[in-house]
This record gives structure tokens, C-alpha cells and sequence, in this order.
């Protein structure tokens, strides 16, 4: 019985510590201006957020096939959310042409485009 | 008894997901840049993402958990096309070269753009003095 309530007691604190991180990013991407700083707060909630409640799901769910699934589905998106924040963030830094002194499309001498320009 | 407290609990959570869903979405609509639609988006399919993982738990049902991992790819691939076809839409309205020539392109356009709001600037300066 302490048991079951030590593991419901670290449940609710795992369930919390996500939403937490989850209101932040929703706060953050609300407040910011440019859409670079908002995705700096999205990614939050993305990879912590998502971490931390699934984290608190397992804990209640004991370990099972379901928990597997779910602890799955953290490691899916702790290698698609850098994919895409990568992807937005191109589009936002090709689009915007009113970034100002950010040169993100910098090209360095002898990096591998410059040689395959050369070729 | 703990049962009861555990519903509440994950009751609780996905309320407080659903508020946030809302104003996600609230934000998706006045963002002002299609990026920021995009990112808005995205946050609101994580945060459906979780809802669907609580509810697998909630209702003791095994499928749940397929669906939210099918989600997630979907999402995933969501993010990629529409940031794929917006660049492309972009790349057409300005008639850019799409490939390797994008880049001198791409900062010809800022340094063309950057004359042109320091003329701008110079302008204002000249009809306040």
C-alpha cells in the first residue's frame, strides 16, 4: 500500500513537472516576437514537456509493453523535433528579409559546398 | 481510493492540456508569419500527442499508444512538407533559383532590402529636420 502511493505520489510529480514545461513553452511562444525566439521556447515543451509526462504515464503504468510503446514514442520525437525545428527555422531565415545583421545563410571558404562548386 | 485519486489525476492533466490547446491554436491564428503558424501548430500537435498517451492510460486501452506513435510521424512529416512547399512558394513568388544559387541570391535580396530601409531611414531623418 506505501508503495502504490510512493508511485502515485512520483507519478503526479513527473505528470506536473511536464505540464509545467509545457505551460512555459506555451507562455514563451505567446510572448516572444520573432518567430526564432519562439521556436527556442517550442522546442522546450517538444523534447522536456514530452520527456517528463510520459515519464510520469510509465511510472503509473508499470512496466508493460505500453510503457515500452510510450517511452518509444519520446525517443520518436527526440529525433524528429530537431529535424523539423531545423526545417522551420530554414524556412523563417530564407523568408524573413527583415532578419537584419543575422547572415544565416553565411558560406565559409573551403567548406564542402565552396568544393562543390569547384567541381 | 488511490484509484480514485489516480482518474483525478489524469483527468486533471488533460484538462489542463486542453486549455493549452486552445490558446496553441489561438496563437496558430494570429501568428503573424506562416513560421510562427507552423511552430504554433507543431506545439499543438505535441501537446494532442500527450492527451491521446493519457487517455491510453485513463481507458486501459493498448491501441492508444500505436496511435500516438502514428501521430507523432504524421505530425513530423506535416512540418517537413509545409516548410518544404512555403520555401518552393517563396522561391517562386521572387523567382529565386532554387538551388545552389539560392545562396547569392538570398543575400543579394538582404542587401538590396537593407538599402532600402536605410534610405528609408535617411527620408524620416530628412522630414524631421
Amino acid at each position: 500500500m506505501v508503495m502504490a502511493w510512493i508511485r502515485f505520489a512520483a507519478a503526479a510529480g513527473l505528470l506536473a513537472l511536464g505540464l509545467v514545461f509545457e505551460l512555459l513553452a506555451v507562455f514563451g511562444v505567446n510572448r516572444f516576437r520573432l518567430a526564432l525566439n519562439r521556436m527556442h521556447a517550442a522546442a522546450m515543451g517538444d523534447t522536456l514537456g514530452i520527456l517528463f509526462v510520459m515519464l510520469g504515464l510509465m511510472v503509473l503504468r508499470g512496466f508493460s509493453m505500453d510503457s515500452l510503446k510510450l517511452f518509444l514514442v519520446v525517443v520518436f520525437f527526440w529525433i524528429a523535433s530537431p529535424v523539423s525545428g531545423h526545417m522551420i527555422s530554414r524556412l523563417e531565415a530564407m523568408t524573413d528579409e527583415n532578419l537584419g545583421e543575422i547572415l544565416v545563410m553565411h558560406r565559409k571558404e573551403g567548406t564542402r559546398e565552396q568544393e562543390h562548386e569547384d567541381i | 481510493m488511490l484509484n480514485l485519486f489516480g482518474d483525478g489525476l489524469l483527468v486533471g492533466t488533460m484538462l489542463v492540456l486542453a486549455v493549452l490547446i486552445i490558446v496553441s491554436m489561438i496563437r496558430s491564428v494570429l501568428g503573424p508569419r506562416i513560421a510562427d503558424r507552423i511552430i504554433a501548430v507543431n506545439m499543438t500537435g505535441t501537446m494532442i500527442i500527450m492527451i491521446l498517451a493519457v487517455l491510453s492510460v485513463y481507458l486501459d486501452e493498448n491501441y492508444l499508444a500505436d496511435v500516438c506513435l502514428l501521430y507523432a510521424m504524421i505530425s513530423f512529416l506535416g512540418v517537413v512538407v509545409l516548410c518544404k512547399v512555403y520555401t518552393g512558394v517563396y522561391l517562386q513568388k521572387k523567382r529565386i533559383k532554387a538551388d545552389l544559387g539560392a545562396v547569392e541570391d538570398n543575400l543579394k535580396h538582404q542587401e538590396k532590402n537593407k538599402e532600402g530601409r536605410q534610405q528609408a531611414a535617411g527620408k524620416k531623418g530628412q522630414e524631421v529636420s
